[in-house]
């Protein structure tokens, strides 16, 4: 079990780079996860760390040991690739004892660590199988079972949960989740998947073209992105943004006029700014008793998912979504009105996406 | 029956023309070759060629009487075997950095050697060899040959390397194995079958290559291709012990063409569709 800290990183590809300057503290046993859209350069970050790719600059520390240069074979992290990656030609468990059988630890030993870790990835009746004979999530059980045996410094997870089926995503994100728990180890997990970054992480890095946009709690990244990208990035459906001005001292949208409802303390940060960005969670729309105690809005589209209903609706040139109760049974076509719930809307400035409110 | 019936009807009998049509082109020579290798030596080049003739060894009894046409097999052998052999041993780490670095030159470079023409490396082995005492020895022999064996080992086992995921190798690295190690442990079971293909392939290459052998061996290392030359003589050539030595001379790779066609096919199209 160590810390890993991430120094002045730079990581470049010719003149390309990847990774401006990256700094970066994970605390031990901590659980954090990389998440950002395509080629923001949070799987090459994990490769940097687990040694599969040389750094440009910058230094990595894995525990106090400085790792710049140290193969991936003596850093003593373990990593699960998103396909996997298990040894075709061995029996499972093989490809659990692989690891140890290098590093010369006696047979009785790991017959005992390989076996637990079996049991604890219920994974037994498979050990004398081959790979190929078994199905996406037991291949993906064998994988972190790989892992666990070793008793690494730290887990590296590499979009592990991507191939996998819906509801086996759902099922092994809550297994990985208490595995983290039992094992008390640093954990690095890389997703695209705002949800999966939500559910397990101690804190989420959040990156965007190889540079770190916000780290914090799930809650806080949530409740307060630092600016429009992150707003954006986290939450399903993702935030609504809207152009908003200061008129005759209201909020009032920019294309259309219509007034938004803010509480004093967005209004005060648009007074000053004069023009933003509003963003509105679609969770966080109150649809008004009358139509025009709101923003009158005509719904375009409508979702029942059960729980809660999403309407699809166009506001100022922009397409919106809210979520409302599944009792209103809204209809396509019907004209409602909605208010921003107090203290739920997050100003951001109109240049440059940083956070106003 | 409707245009598009039509159509399958005729391309199906195409097919079969032209599989008959190929098959002719090459067994006919082959067939000549064994049937005439049982002919009586008069009836061998007699034309029109006869299709219903008696059967007889003599042929076969001629060549062992009349030539050391053993000791040809085991010098053929020795050299097959020892130059598929270094093949091996250099071609699979070849093939494997080829395939680990992603730099291609070494094994263009190989093949450019294999599709120049032998006589082009033929001089300077020739002195050299002569330089060094080595002329008509079996490590000249085994060594030139190795310059047919080793692209066939590099080109075959390429893209079998190339069709593992990286991320298998990454794994390994990460389990604590270093390059050497990945290769023997995890990449070359992984690749059991191309190495097969390969090693028969340069066997078959190696067994059948004549010109290296006709001017580097003496003749107590004479391969057997090289020692059937002498069968065609300036005045006059004995066909019927040409043909016997042919088929004999030929029978090991077909044998093992024909042993292991089914693993030839799979092993050659290995890495060509990612499983």
């Amino acid at each position: 079990m160590a810390s890993i800290s991430i120094r002045n990183l730079v990581k470049r590809y010719g003149n390309f780079t990847v990774i401006p300057d990256l700094n970066l503290e994970i605390a031990d046993h901590e659980f954090v996860v990389f998440v950002g859209p395509s080629g923001c350069g949070k799987s090459t970050l994990l490769r940097i760390i687990a040694g599969l790719e040389p750094i440009t600059s910058g230094d990595i520390y894995i525990g106090d040991k400085r790792v710049n240069g140290v193969q991936a074979a003596q850093r003593d992290i373990a990593m699960v690739f998103q396909d996997y990656a298990l040894y075709p030609h061995m029996r499972v468990y093989d490809n659990m004892s692989f690891a140890l059988e290098l590093r010369g630890t006696p047979k009785a030993e790991i017959d005992a660590r390989v076996k637990r870790a079996a049991a604890l990835l219920h994974i037994e009746p498979y050990l004398d199988r081959k790979p190929k004979e078994l199905s996406g999530g037991q291949r993906q059980r064998v994988a972190m079972g790989r892992a666990i045996v070793r008793n690494p410094k730290a887990f590296l997870f590499d979009e592990p949960l991507s191939n996998l089926d819906a509801k086996l995503r759902g099922q092994v994100r809550a297994e990985i989740k208490a595995l983290s728990q039992q094992l008390m180890t640093t954990m690095v997990f890389v997703t695209h998947d705002q949800i999966e970054a939500m559910t397990m992480a101690d804190r989420i890095v959040v990156l965007q073209s190889g540079t770190i946009q916000q780290y914090d709690t799930p809650e806080t990244v949530y409740e307060r992105p630092a600016n429009q990208f992150v707003a954006g990035f986290i939450g399903s459906p993702a935030m609504n943004f809207f152009p908003v001005a200061w008129r005759e001292e209201r909020a009032t949208l920019s294309q259309g006029g219509a007034v938004v409802p803010v509480d004093g303390e967005t209004a005060s940060h648009l007074r000053q700014a004069g023009s933003a960005v509003i963003g509105i969670r679609p969770e966080h729309f109150a649809v008004a008793a009358a139509t025009a105690d709101g923003i009158a809005i005509n719904v375009k589209l409508v979702e029942p998912l059960g729980s809660d209903t999403l309407i699809h609706f166009d506001l100022a040139g922009v397409s919106a979504i809210a979520r409302v109760d599944p009792s209103l049974r809204p209809k396509v076509g019907d004209r409602l009105g909605l208010r921003p719930q107090p203290g739920k809307t997050h100003l951001f400035d109109a240049a440059n996406g940083q956070v106003l409110r | 029956m409707t245009d598009a019936a039509n159509t399958d009807r005729w391309i199906r009998w195409l097919n079969l023309v032209q599989l008959v049509l190929a098959g002719v082109i090459i067994m006919a020579p082959t067939v000549w070759m064994v049937l005439s290798s049982f002919k009586p030596s008069f009836e061998v080049t007699a034309y029109p060629p006869t299709l219903i003739f008696t059967p007889t060894l003599d042929n076969y009894v001629e060549l062992t009487k009349t030539t050391p046409f053993m000791s040809y097999a085991v010098n053929s052998l020795i050299v097959t075997v020892g130059s598929t052999a270094l093949g091996l041993l250099f071609g699979i780490p070849a093939a494997f950095a080829v395939s680990w670095t992603r730099i291609s030159w070494p094994a263009i470079l190989t093949l450019a050697a294999r599709m120049a023409p032998g006589t082009l490396f033929l001089l300077p082995w020739y002195v050299m060899f002569r330089q060094v005492g080595m002329i008509g020895s079996y490590t000249a022999l085994i060594l030139s040959h190795a310059v047919i064996t080793l692209p066939i080992v590099i080109w075959v086992l390429l893209p079998s390397f190339d069709g593992i995921p990286r991320s298998v190798f990454e794994a390994a690295q990460v389990d604590g194995c270093g390059v050497t190690r990945i290769l023997w442990r995890i990449a070359l079971p992984l690749v059991a079958s191309g190495v097969a293909v390969s090693a028969i392939l340069a066997f078959v290459f190696s067994w059948n290559y004549f010109l290296f052998a006709l001017v580097l061996s003496n003749g107590d290392t004479k391969t057997l291709i090289a020692a059937a030359f002498n069968f065609i003589g300036e005045g006059s050539t004995q066909w019927g012990a040409l043909m016997a030595a042919a088929t004999l001379i030929a029978l090991p790779p077909l044998v093992l063409a024909a042993l292991v066609q089914r693993w030839l096919v799979s092993g050659l199209t290995l890495g060509a569709v990612k499983g």
